[in-house]
């Protein structure tokens, strides 16, 4: 990208490339483009009603629609206007590309190829914000119906397709939960950057994201996912038309997450501000770099074991059927290859944000910076050599067993630095107890029982007995929403000031966070007594027996949407008529705090220049 | 020479003093508290709650879990009592207000206390690996030995049925019949997609795949029903696919084969 001077967001001429193709381009225009590929591709491919092989010619006919969706709305949106200039070998001009980055274009530029990293930060956010509030609709409406035995109220065939699209829309959020929204607003500003290393890249991945949400939802219209969110083979192969949809979502995801790991990797090494040495950059574009890093690897399995998938279902190749010499087992491996590192992907973000928040609220030194790297960089390593430990059962080498148990008992070690690192950093501090630093206090408690109980898990003659149980739902519930989205609220209230320019509600944060919390201690607590009592998960009905662990999970379920309702409204509220938040509110070191709001195009009028790490508080420092 | 010793003595304070420096300090008094206190409710749980929660024991293996289960629980108590002593106790030194709160001390890390702390955590997860293999090792062995007098057990999970076959004995069901105290080895597949046949209350699991053969062994230790789930998603009515057994005694079973058209070997 070219470089331009930046002076102040107000002086500057709004740049007019009248006669460029970009200015006309939007999400609208990338919605029709997208439609008209789509129903092009359907009705190209569909198949005759009596048509001899049926069922693989209409896969074939709705994942290509679904596919096309995505490639044609990317084209209707001007993606690919640059691509297109270099084959002819051109690039946009200097004035189009000041255009994209969309200074000046108010509430316009969020609609639009906008190269802006807070534009695609904000985006992320809204994006995120929804996919959860469906996700959680569902949550809430899978625990309505378990709240009594009999599965009545919505039957099996909804029930099913609930729990699968619940998984796998709260996975997608949640992988992207902290990396998109601060990972794209905040970082970059934090290491001083004044951009991502490839801002077209960074719209890229936004878009390309956006285009897989509409892919989930047609599964509501074509039958639902009924094989919850791992999508077993054989199952995966016989089910119905839904099942296009799961396989879609993940090919446009990952080439989203491809893209943005890549590009958040490239700007953490590449842009930092001039003497931002590896030991002073901040602990949460660490942990969020070592996430996204370790996304790289695992997603292209998860792709390849939906081509697969999807292979076999259209063109009966057999990858997964035992019947032509496959095996499910095959899945299996490249699904937990990426299955495991990606529940880190998940949870190291949200760690590294409470260990950002933790040093300005008690106003200490990050307890032994280094102990925290360790532990970033152990789970990260040892996450890809365990996924073997969600197939103790499946039999397919018991003698296996064993040396997978060992490497993900060893998590634990680096696990418990994380936890040195903040209970270091609040001994012999006052912590002063804003909304963000609540949630440093209730992850303590969640991480523990989620760590605690993944030890049994770990242990393959207890795993016997528990896995498939609702004892495995609660333990990850406790570590990928006590831990992971709790720490993502937390940074959502220490960050909204510099995004929003407005403070977040403090009462209803408050009450949000009482009711979320002490919600999901009676939600998960009940679920682990019936997963120990040997309730099977994702079953629509269960016995009688298991009446009234169900009834107070169902209970707690209630506490916990009443919460996230309070929440959402309070971010709705303060975001619109909110408080003005001074540029700094909680006097944070961090170079994010030295912009004012609204945050100007390239972020800094002078580039700074850093000498210390951002946890000089405390006395003598 | 000793002039010089005790000069140095009166400087820095030996160990022995400094740990009761320590606890003289009232942070540390309360964190022991609090830690006693977690800890203590962490061994309650181990001690009393999972046993009370968790079907019947009917087999080796599931005596088994419910000792892991336990002895996991009550070792962490202590280390979970520390992570819970040290929150707690930030807890009652909080600030609260619209100003942030004095600067604390700015200790930027104390090298013993990492140290300390990840050996460890590195022996409480070697005693998690240890007990763990030991156990793998065990069943292991067990399993070889018992091969020779083990009931044979052939398992088929459909959608969305279980059925159980006694090749030696010539006898079809579909509830699980055993005799108690005789080692059976269960031989298990799949006619369609994966399940996981789950007898809850002899705590052992193993997926049923489609033309694949998996093995499990086990020996039920006590006279009782038996629960019988699937434990993976396999379909609209996974839910439903369950069936009941027994433990009999020898006798019982015998009584049991011959009256469904088997023959006692």
């Amino acid at each position: 990208m070219t470089t331009l001077h930046s002076t102040s967001t107000h002086s500057r001429p709004i740049p007019n490339p009248a006669k460029s193709l970009i200015t006309k381009l939007n999400m609208g225009t990338g919605v029709v483009v997208g439609v008209i590929f789509a129903f092009a591709t359907y009705f190209a491919f569909r198949p005759a009603a009596d048509a001899s092989g049926f069922y693989n010619q209409q896969n074939k006919a709705l994942l290509g629609a679904m596919l096309m969706w995505s490639v044609g709305f990317l084209i209707g949106i001007g993606a690919f206007i640059g691509p297109f200039r270099w084959l002819i070998g051109k690039d946009l001009t200097a004035e189009e590309q000041l255009y994209l980055a969309g200074d000046g274009q108010g509430i316009k530029r969020y609609f639009k190829y906008c190269t802006d990293h807070k534009v695609v930060g904000i985006q992320y956010l809204v994006g995120v914000t929804t996919m959860l509030a469906v996700g959680g609709g569902m949550a809430m409406m899978i625990r309505t119906s378990l709240a009594v035995p009999g599965g009545h109220f919505i039957g099996a065939t909804i029930y099913n397709s609930l729990v699968g699209l619940h998984g796998i829309t709260m996975i997608v959020a949640m992988i992207i939960v902290a990396t998109g929204p601060f990972g794209n607003y905040i970082m970059p500003i934090m290491i001083g950057a004044r951009d991502m290393a490839f801002p077209r890249l960074n719209a890229l991945s936004w878009w390309v994201l956006f285009t897989a949400i509409p892919v989930l939802c047609s599964a509501w219209f074509l039958g639902g996912i009924p094989t919850g969110w791992t999508a077993y083979a054989p199952l995966s192969i016989q089910a119905g038309p839904g099942m296009n949809s799961f396989i879609g979502t993940i090919l446009i995801f990952a080439v989203s997450t491809a893209v943005a790991g890549m590009n958040i990797t490239a700007t953490v090494i590449a842009m930092r501000a001039k003497g931002m040495k590896w030991n002073r950059v901040p602990i949460f574009v660490i942990g969020a770099t070592m996430s996204v890093a370790l996304a790289i690897p695992a997603f292209p399995t998860f792709m390849l074991a939906m081509v697969q998938t999807a292979t076999d279902r259209v063109f009966n190749t057999g990858f997964y059927d035992a019947n032509v010499g496959g095996s499910g087992w095959l899945y299996a491996h490249l699904f937990w290859i990426m299955g495991h590192p990606e529940v880190y992907v998940i949870l190291l973000p949200g760690i590294a944000i409470l260990m950002e928040i933790a040093p300005v609220f008690v106003r200490k030194p990050l307890f032994s910076y280094n102990a925290a790297i360790m532990g970033f960089a152990g789970i990260a390593g040892l996450s890809v050599l365990v996924w073997a430990h969600h197939m103790y059962i499946s039999g397919w080498t018991p003698t296996l067993n064993g040396p997978f148990m060992v490497t993900t008992e060893m998590i634990s070690v680096p696990t418990g630095l994380l936890f040195l690192v903040m209970l270091g950093t609040i001994w012999r501090g006052k912590p002063w107890m804003k909304l963000p630093m609540l949630g440093l206090f209730a992850v303590m408690w969640n991480l523990l029982i989620g760590g605690i109980t993944g030890i049994y898990l770990s242990d393959v003659p207890a795993d016997n007995y528990l896995h498939g149980s609702m004892f495995v739902t609660a333990h990850f519930h406790y570590t990928l929403m006590g831990a992971a989205l709790t720490g993502a609220v937390a940074g959502l209230a220490y960050w909204f000031p510099k995004m929003t320019g407005r403070m977040l509600n403090e009462p209803a944060g408050y009450i949000s966070f009482w009711f979320t919390q002490i919600g999901f201690q009676v939600l998960f607590l009940g679920m682990f007594i019936a997963g120990a009592e040997g309730q099977p998960r994702r079953v629509v009905s269960f016995a009688a027996m298991y009446k009234y662990t169900n009834m107070i999970s169902t209970a707690g379920a209630y506490l916990v949407g009443t919460g996230f309702i309070v929440l959402l409204w309070a971010v709705i509220h303060s975001w619109r008529k909110g408080v003005i938040a001074p540029q700094n509110p909680w006097g944070a070191k961090t170079l994010e705090w030295t912009v004012p709001y609204p945050v100007p195009l390239e972020n800094f009028d002078e580039a700074p220049i850093i000498t210390s790490d951002p946890y000089g508080y405390g006395k003598g420092n | 020479m000793s002039d010089n010793t005790q000069h140095e003595e009166e400087l820095s304070p030996t160990p022995g003093q400094r740990v009761s420096n320590l606890f003289k300090r009232n942070d540390v008094r309360r964190t022991t508290v609090f830690t006693f206190l977690w800890t203590a409710l962490f061994v309650i749980l181990g001690l009393y709650i999972y046993p009370k929660f968790m079907p019947e024991v009917m087999s080796v293996d599931m005596k088994a879990m419910e000792r892991i289960m336990v002895a996991f629980t009550v070792i962490s108590a202590p280390i979970a009592g520390l992570v819970l002593g040290i929150t707690t106790q930030a807890l009652t030194n909080r600030h609260t207000g619209n100003t942030p709160p004095p600067d604390g001390p700015a200790v930027r890390t104390n090298g013993p206390v990492v140290v300390v702390w990840s050996v460890v955590s590195g022996l409480f997860c070697l005693i998690a690996v240890v007990w763990g293999l030991v156990e793998l090792n065990t069943f292991a062995n067990a399993a070889t030995v018992d091969e020779r007098t083990a009931l044979h057990v052939e398992v088929v999970g459909s959608q969305w049925v279980w059925s159980f076959k006694y090749p030696e004995l010539g006898v079809e069901s579909d509830k699980l019949m055993l005799p108690v105290d005789r080692p059976v080895t269960f031989d298990i597949t799949s006619a369609d997609v994966n399940h996981s046949f789950w007898p809850l209350q002899l705590g052992i699991k193993i997926d049923a795949n489609r033309l694949q053969t998996t093995h499990i062994n086990t020996t039920p230790t006590k006279l009782g029903r038996l629960d019988v789930k699937c434990a993976e998603l396999c379909g609209l009515y996974h839910a439903y696919m369950e069936t009941s057994g027994e433990v009999m005694t020898s006798d019982d079973f015998n009584n049991w084969v011959t009256s469904n058209g088997g023959h006692v070997a």
